[in-house]
């Protein structure tokens, strides 16, 4: 019987091999672009979500909610100003508050935020659905100059239980503004959670006001490094402002009037955020740079696939010969027209199957990368359903484009007659 | 058996924009007769035979072959005629570049089911194919096996003889085939097919512009004997 239509169009794609793979090729990559970018932006939004739960309100000095919720859970820019201690203490007075966590910022280690809180903490924050923070090694701190850290703290720095660790002041790197006068000693490794938990270091307030003793001013005062641990453990450490404040409600009904009422009714200026909502909006602003994104992507796979056209027209005149054999051996246009469009399919569905294979390892690849340098862990990036649609609707797409080089190839053959001059 | 396989009366055609290439009263090719038709190069042979296998359509006229008017039928008729019943010879670059020397050969029998059964009754495509070529004198394994374009030319042309003798076609029709062959091999290629047309009682048409290859066939005549469009009359 000899080869098929399918097995002829697969032999002359294999005859013209250099074409035939750069043009599956530029298919793969706008493919593996697109369903970079579709799965990125779902495994974002997921990861997002899930950063922080429980969680009903967030407190802190007024700024904007998206400002707000930045800093206080993403650990990303820095807060305008603090909210006074006395504050603190009657939020958590308030007959409507469960629980209200404080955490305090500003200092890093080597790149990694330094978070003041309460051993509550680490009961009260969840994320994803409602988890706990776990522990891989050792426990909660208890001694002023202990640290807990996040699982990529320990993972990139090569930290454990008893590892010594010196805070800088401020965001910036280390050197002369370390406060290295106090070590720290890394008493407990936090379970990966997929969240800015993981690339933070969690200390006591009290330490947090033990090494800025001497750093009233904001720059180093050379005196106060003489002060000896002894007398400092001494001292009343009870910081004078937090940066924000995490609250649980006794009634989760209640937490819009509870809202209102810190926003209005305090002492001093509040600004109270339900995270949920501002989450939401900040993936409203995100989300229309992602769809630009995906719509360029999309665009991509079309230029992709005028590559196919490309490939396939320009080879139609060296193979007028071939075209008029087919026809003197008794190929019918049907033929012919099978033959074409097959191999415009069989360049898109290979091209986007490369492409979906190609992105898998892209993202296999990158996974440790983003996670360690933005604390985003993307799940749901495997194969899934849209990578088959993805594959399905390009070569889909491949063999509609394929009916063009098929007709002109057949009123070429048409045209030529029997035989073709050289 | 007394009707001619090929019968043509009062054919023309020219090509578009172009003046008649082909007037033709009366033409006839019986079966299993081996005929020569001599013209020189652009006087429309190749034409002609593209009339004949129904891959180029006459202005007017009637082109009956194997008993049908061909200008009554439509393409597609016409395509299963010509994959049916014609074996179709090239003067070069006969070959699918792709595909292998015996995939080439057995190429008819995957458009045509008449030639796909006359070959599996044979004893299957590729033996068939095989058959074939060894007869025209390709027997060796490893030059089965080669690309097809390492072929020379007379090697290509005996494996465009063999497809076109593929599955038993009541017509070949072959269009200069040993023009780029050298004296000896031309004489036995012409031989060979002509040989093989007769064993199975195929009708050849054989077209060229050299007048030497006459003697070897059962008739031979001049394009211009049977062609009566004005044109070719002014080139000659
Ligand atoms: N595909 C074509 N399109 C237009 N004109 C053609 C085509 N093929 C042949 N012709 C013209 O028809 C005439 C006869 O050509 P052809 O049949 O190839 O002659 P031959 O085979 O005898 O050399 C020539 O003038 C040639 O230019
Ligand atoms: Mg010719």
């Amino acid at each position: 019987m000899g080869v098929s239509i399918f097995g002829l169009a697969w032999r002359s794609l294999m005859n013209r091999k250099v074409s035939a793979f750069l043009t599956i090729f530029a298919i793969a990559l706008s493919v593996a672009l697109f369903l970079g970018v579709e799965k990125a932006r779902n495994a974002a939004k997921d990861g997002f979500d899930n950063t922080i739960s429980g969680t009903e309100l967030i407190v802190g000095a007024p700024s904007g909610q998206i400002n707000l919720l930045l800093y206080s859970v993403f650990r990303l820019g820095n807060a305008t100003a603090e909210i006074s201690w006395p504050t603190y203490e009657a939020i958590a007075a308030r007959n409507d508050v469960a629980w209200a966590v404080p955490i305090s910022l500003g200092d890093n280690h080597r790149g990694y935020r330094v978070l003041g809180t309460t051993q509550s903490y680490f009961e009260h924050y969840k994320y994803g659905q409602r988890q706990s923070l776990a522990f891989a090694e050792g426990e909660m701190f208890d001694d002023l100059f202990d640290a807990v850290i996040g699982s990529e703290v320990a993972k990139q720095l090569g930290y454990e239980v008893e590892t010594p660790l010196i805070i800088t002041h401020g965001l910036g790197a280390g050197g002369l503004t370390d406060h290295d006068n106090r070590p720290f000693r890394v008493v407990g490794v936090l379970r990966p959670t997929g969240t800015p938990v993981d690339q933070t270091i969690h200390v006591s307030l009290e330490a947090i006001t033990a090494i800025h003793v001497g750093w009233e001013t904001g720059a180093r005062n050379p005196l106060a490094d003489n002060i000896p641990e002894e007398t400092i453990r001494g001292f009343n450490l009870t910081p004078r402002t937090v940066t924000a404040v995490f609250i649980g409600l006794k009634n989760r009904a209640t937490v819009l009037r509870t809202r209102r009422d810190l926003n209005t009714n305090m002492t001093e200026p509040l600004l109270a955020i339900i995270p949920g909502q501002a989450l939401a909006e900040l993936w409203q602003v995100m989300s229309t740079a992602e769809r630009v994104l995906l719509a360029v992507s999309a665009f991509v796979i079309a230029v992709g696939l005028v590559s196919i056209l490309t490939s396939i027209l320009t080879s139609l005149n060296e193979r007028r010969r071939e075209m008029s054999i087919l026809r003197a051996t008794g190929a019918r246009p049907s033929h012919i027209m099978t033959l074409l469009i097959a191999e415009a399919a069989v360049l898109g569905f290979m091209g986007a199957v490369l492409g979906a294979i190609l992105i898998q390892i892209i993202f296999a690849v990158a996974a440790p990368i983003l996670s360690a340098q933005y604390g985003v862990a993307l799940m749901g990036t495997g194969p899934g359903l849209v990578d088959a649609y993805t594959i399905g609707a390009v070569t889909l797409a491949a063999l509609f484009l394929g009916i063009w080089p098929a007709i002109t190839a057949l009123r070429r053959s048409l045209a030529d007659g029997l035989t073709v001059k050289v | 058996m007394t009707q001619p396989i090929v019968s043509l009366s009062d054919l023309s055609f020219a090509w578009p924009g172009q003046p008649p290439v082909l007037d033709v009263k009366a033409f006839e090719l019986n079966r299993g007769e081996r005929l020569f038709l001599r013209g020189p190069s652009g006087s429309g042979k190749s034409t002609l035979l593209g009339l004949i296998a129904g891959v180029l359509e006459a202005n007017s006229g009637a082109v009956h072959v194997l008993d049908q008017d061909l200008t009554e039928l439509s393409g597609g008729q016409r395509d299963r005629v010509r994959a049916d019943h014609l074996g179709v010879i090239f003067q070069m670059f006969n070959l699918v570049p792709y595909l292998s020397v015996v995939q080439n050969v057995v190429l008819p029998c995957r458009f045509s089911k008449r030639r796909l059964g006359e070959v599996q009754a044979a004893g299957g495509a590729e033996a068939e194919a095989k058959r074939l070529l060894a007869r025209l004198g390709l027997s060796d394994e490893g030059l089965l096996s080669r690309n097809v374009t390492e072929l020379s030319v007379g090697q290509q042309q005996r494996v465009a003889a063999a497809r076109a003798l593929i599955g038993n076609p009541a017509l070949i029709i072959a269009d200069e085939p040993t023009s780029a062959l050298d004296a000896d091999s031309r004489d036995r290629f012409i031989q060979l097919l002509s040989d093989e047309a007769q064993k199975t009682d195929a009708a050849l048409l054989f077209v060229s512009h050299d007048g030497a290859l006459a003697p070897l066939f059962d008739r031979a005549i001049d394009l211009a004997e049977i062609n009566h469009a004005a044109s070719i009359m002014e080139q000659a």
